[in-house]
């Protein structure tokens, strides 16, 4: 071999050499790239599904895209991991060889999150579908749109989207997609077969399987769901196999991103708006508004996201509520209402004692309502609290709950028990009926609570000034004095004229709520002729008057 | 200014024509093709290494605890702390494979043999501490690949008869990986191995200072032409150059392909896929082809038969010429890049 042919071989072999090497350098800077979160790590496809990617990359590509980023993907999770279906599932159909359903519940997911399954099972989140019942339902179904259908009333230019008016259209978009719907099966007769109908197992089988046999299928055999039921990713759905809810209601369906669960806009999907604007109360906050401008340093792809471990720059709706923290040894779960201390849901607050259920007691007499309690608030502040001292002190904490509970208090004394009582009064006499919204007070009364006074509450809840002052209780009192009671007067004055005996009753509790101290500032206001606020006691205020804010 | 000079020279006895004659080793004209240089090129990457790695090393903390967060700090906080690490990081890269090549032109050239069997052989050590600096050195960021890395080369080391398990020892200071093994890997990767190092580069240069330069002559050469050049200041130029081409070089790389922080290491937590880092992919694949101590030691035997293969070399040519040496660093090289690209294209 000469010189020359060394040389050669010396050439070729180098460059064989260097091109391995920016080959190893390409795979090597990618790996780490993708440890680091920056890339998408390297998916092989299961074997077991690498039919439905190559078919679902061509026929829906954005699927394949979300899954191929998810860690699910990373794990070797594939598509039939989460749709398989067994035999007698309502919802089972063969696809190509596989035995596969559309819907994945939450029964699916706890084939690998059991945990995960029973902490959300519990939750408030779940029982979200418990909404058909409510009075928001009412609304929806009833007075926004119509239980059933009807036939138009005249032709819509370039034609119409049936023949008949869908009237559960408004509750189907709206209420339902966040509260979730009674997932159904549709019928041959149109009709929709649901949980109710299928009665299913602890398997999550019908039990009565003859009712399937009413079930619309396409020519491959893929029974149909019924429209005004799916798609629906609310929190709450009723599936088919009874389990409860939707894990991607939080998680978004095929990418199944912690990324996204973590961050307040996730939650913005249903926890915003004028009844409960959490979103907005939590930009409002200087936990909001840190977040805004920390999030860099969230360490949002962090694989446990511990709070004071893995972040601490701002808390998010998860943070608080689910995710795990330095103190609580970074427990996450999956009911959110394990650390809250308050309902600010219904019109009166109640304060977070809850039964084996999960469910909060009513119960008044205190040693009925000590052997029903399974879980004080007072633990579930004590949860919410390890959150909070992991960047605040004991005092902080204490003192900030401490105008919390005042301020709830506040509300539920001066104005939610003593609206209610107005209302029930009306209705127990008889002023009003007893159907919903069909009166200008019952609107007037689910403004003040629903809208106003859940935004006070929430607003205080996370530290928004404005949405618990002038979003809040200004317009609760507004609400109240301005509307509630001069209606409730009025009611009162026509049962009189009409020779009602139920009208001066009503009157009567009515004065008798404003005879109470901290309503009487009228009184005194109107006596002195001049408005009352950051004034000196003007002449001719009662006697009395003096001291009487104490409370009652 | 001329007393400065005479105050030197009376205490540094050494005239300039000394001193020109000690550095201007006459070059073989082979050296001024570039890509014969690359002997000089590890040894400026190793210069650099050295620097930046005396930068690194005045904010890394060598304990568990403050280990990765130091180096999180030098990545994203100190000042051009990333540049330093991505330099420090390709500049280990680019010197490993320099010594690869290097190895490649004296084997197939033949530049082992006689007289320079031993400066072969102190370039297999100079080999070997190169990788065992770059194991410890990626070890000390404490993330998931620094511990599963050290702990399945403890392992590895570990499966080795009679010696293993004291080899073990001597590299984690315990049983297992603790809180005293980040600052043993420290102080051999900053201190032991450069040391050691540096001992070796005097000696393996002194000898190439007293052999003369292996020389080559092709053939479209002018014979008439002088065989050599100076060293100063014609090829120490040359190295310049390659010199500032590597420095940019270094610094595209470290900033096109920063060096990320990887997960931290979790000891609770073994990673889906451990990978070493690419120089020992080769030693990785061998390992999963051939399990348990048979792998180990048949790598032991190879890494062996590359220290003494002057004499083998010698053996083979005792006779007759034999250009066996050749086809055998052929095949070497294609079992090498093969080995390597196969680790890297596959995730397990």
């Amino acid at each position: 071999v000469t010189l020359e042919t060394k040389r050669i071989i010396v050439f070729v072999l180098s460059l064989l050499f260097l091109i391995s090497l920016l080959f190893v350098q390409q795979r090597e800077v990618a790996r780490r790239r993708a440890e680091a979160g920056l890339e998408q790590a390297q998916v092989a496809v299961p074997a077991n599904s690498v039919d439905c990617v190559d078919c679902h990359r061509e026929t829906t590509p954005g699927i394949i895209e979300h899954w191929q980023g998810s860690t699910h993907a990373e794990k070797g999770v594939g598509c039939v991991e989460c749709h398989q279906a067994n035999a007698g599932e309502a919802d089972l159909f063969s696809h190509y060889g596989a035995q596969i359903a559309s819907v994945v519940t939450p029964l699916d997911c706890s084939r690998c999150h059991q945990q995960v399954y029973e902490e959300f099972q519990r939750s408030h989140h779940a029982a979200g579908g418990n909404i058909l019942a409510s009075l928001d339902n009412f609304l929806a179904e009833t007075v926004e749109g119509f239980r059933g259908q009807f036939d138009p009333h005249s032709p819509t230019p370039g034609g119409g989207v049936g023949a008949r008016v869908n009237g559960m259209a408004s509750a189907q978009s709206g209420c339902q997609q966040c509260h979730g719907s009674k997932v159904g099966l549709l019928t041959t007769d149109g009709g929709k077969l649901t949980v109710d109908d299928l009665k299913p197992g602890p398997d999550g089988k019908p039990t009565n399987t003859a009712a399937l046999e009413q079930v619309q299928k396409t020519a491959e055999g893929k029974p149909l769901l019924h429209p005004g039921t799916w798609p629906n990713t609310g929190i709450g759905r009723i599936n088919l196999d009874g389990s409860l809810g939707s894990c991607s209601a939080c998680h978004s369906r095929h990418d199944f991103s912690p990324r996204r669960a973590r961050q307040p806009e996730n939650c913005g999907k249903c926890h915003l708006g004028p009844d409960h604007p959490q979103k907005e109360i939590y930009e409002e906050s200087k936990h909001g508004v840190a977040y805004r401008d920390l999030i860099d340093d969230m360490n949002l792809d962090a694989d446990d996201w511990v709070l004071g471990e893995d972040y601490s720059a701002a808390p998010t709706c998860a943070t608080c509520h689910m995710s795990g923290n330095l103190r609580n040894g970074g427990r996450i779960t999956h009911d959110p209402g394990e650390r809250i201390s308050w309902t600010n849901r219904p019109p009166i607050s109640l304060r977070m004692d809850t039964n084996d259920k999960h469910k909060v007691v009513t119960e008044t007499d205190p040693a009925k309502r000590a052997a029903l309690i399974a879980d004080t608030w007072q633990q579930k502040r004590t949860r919410m609290q390890e959150v909070c001292s992991t960047c605040h002190t004991a005092d902080y904490v204490n003192n900030f709950y401490q105008q919390y509970d005042d301020f709830v208090q506040l509300y539920n004394e001066k104005f939610a028990k003593p609206g209610k009582q107005i209302v029930d009064s009306l209705r127990a006499e008889g002023l009003i009926t007893k159907a919903e919204f069909d009166e200008e007070i019952e609107w007037t009364w689910y403004y003040l609570w629903h809208h106003e006074g859940r935004r006070a509450r929430h607003g205080t809840s996370m530290m928004a000034p404005d949405y618990a002052h002038w979003h809040g209780m200004f317009e609760v009192s507004e609400r109240f004095y301005m509307e509630l009671v001069p209606q409730a007067l009025e009611l009162a004055e026509q049962a009189e004229h009409a020779g009602h005996a139920g009208g001066a009753k009503v009157r009567a509790v009515v004065e008798g709520i404003l005879a109470r101290p901290e309503h009487r500032w009228k009184d005194h206001a109107q006596a002195a002729g001049t408005a009352p606020a950051g004034s000196a006691p003007a002449a001719g205020t009662p006697p009395g008057a003096k001291g009487e804010t104490k409370p009652h | 200014m001329a007393s400065v000079a005479a105050w030197f020279k009376e205490r540094v006895p050494l005239s300039g024509a000394e001193l020109a004659e000690l550095t201007n080793e006459p070059v073989p004209n082979h050296l001024k093709r570039w890509w014969w240089c690359l002997g000089g090129t590890p040894a400026y990457l190793f210069v650099v290494q050295i620097l930046s790695g005396i930068l690194l090393a005045f904010y890394y903390e060598p304990a568990p605890q403050t280990a990765y967060d130091s180096v999180r700090y030098i990545t994203e906080e100190a000042a051009f702390g990333w540049f330093l690490r991505g330099i420090h990081k390709w500049g280990a890269t680019l010197m490993v494979a320099a010594v690869v090549l290097h190895q490649m032109r004296v084997y197939f050239t033949g530049a082992y043999r006689k007289p320079r069997e031993l400066n072969w052989m102190v370039g297999m050590c100079l080999l070997v501490c190169t990788l065992v600096v770059g194991f410890t050195g990626y070890s000390l960021v404490y993330e998931q690949l620094s511990y599963w890395g050290a702990t399945v080369g403890a392992n590895i080391a570990d499966s080795v008869p009679v010696l293993g398990s004291w080899a073990k020892q001597m590299l984690l200071g315990g049983e297992v990986y603790n809180d005293r093994t980040l600052s043993r890997f420290f102080i051999l990767h900053a201190a032991v191995l450069p040391v050691v190092m540096i001992a070796l580069l005097a000696v393996h240069i002194g000898l190439i200072r007293l052999q003369g330069v292996t020389e080559f002559r092709f053939a479209d050469e002018d014979s008439s032409r002088p065989k050599h050049f100076p060293f100063f200041p014609d090829h120490l130029l040359s190295e310049l150059a390659i010199g500032l081409v590597l420095m940019i070089l270094l610094s595209v790389l470290a900033t096109v392909l920063p060096v990320e922080m990887g997960p931290r290491a979790d000891p609770f937590s073994t990673p889906e896929v451990i990978k070493p880092e690419w120089f020992f992919y080769v030693a990785f694949r061998w390992l999963k082809l051939f399990s348990g101590t048979f792998a180990v030691l048949s790598m032991g035997l190879i890494v062996f038969l590359m220290f003494v293969w002057p004499f083998i070399d010698a053996r083979l040519r005792r006779n007759r010429p034999s250009e066996a040496s050749v086809w055998i660093g052929i095949l070497a090289v294609l079992a090498i890049v093969g080995l390597t690209v196969w680790e890297a294209a596959v995730a397990h």
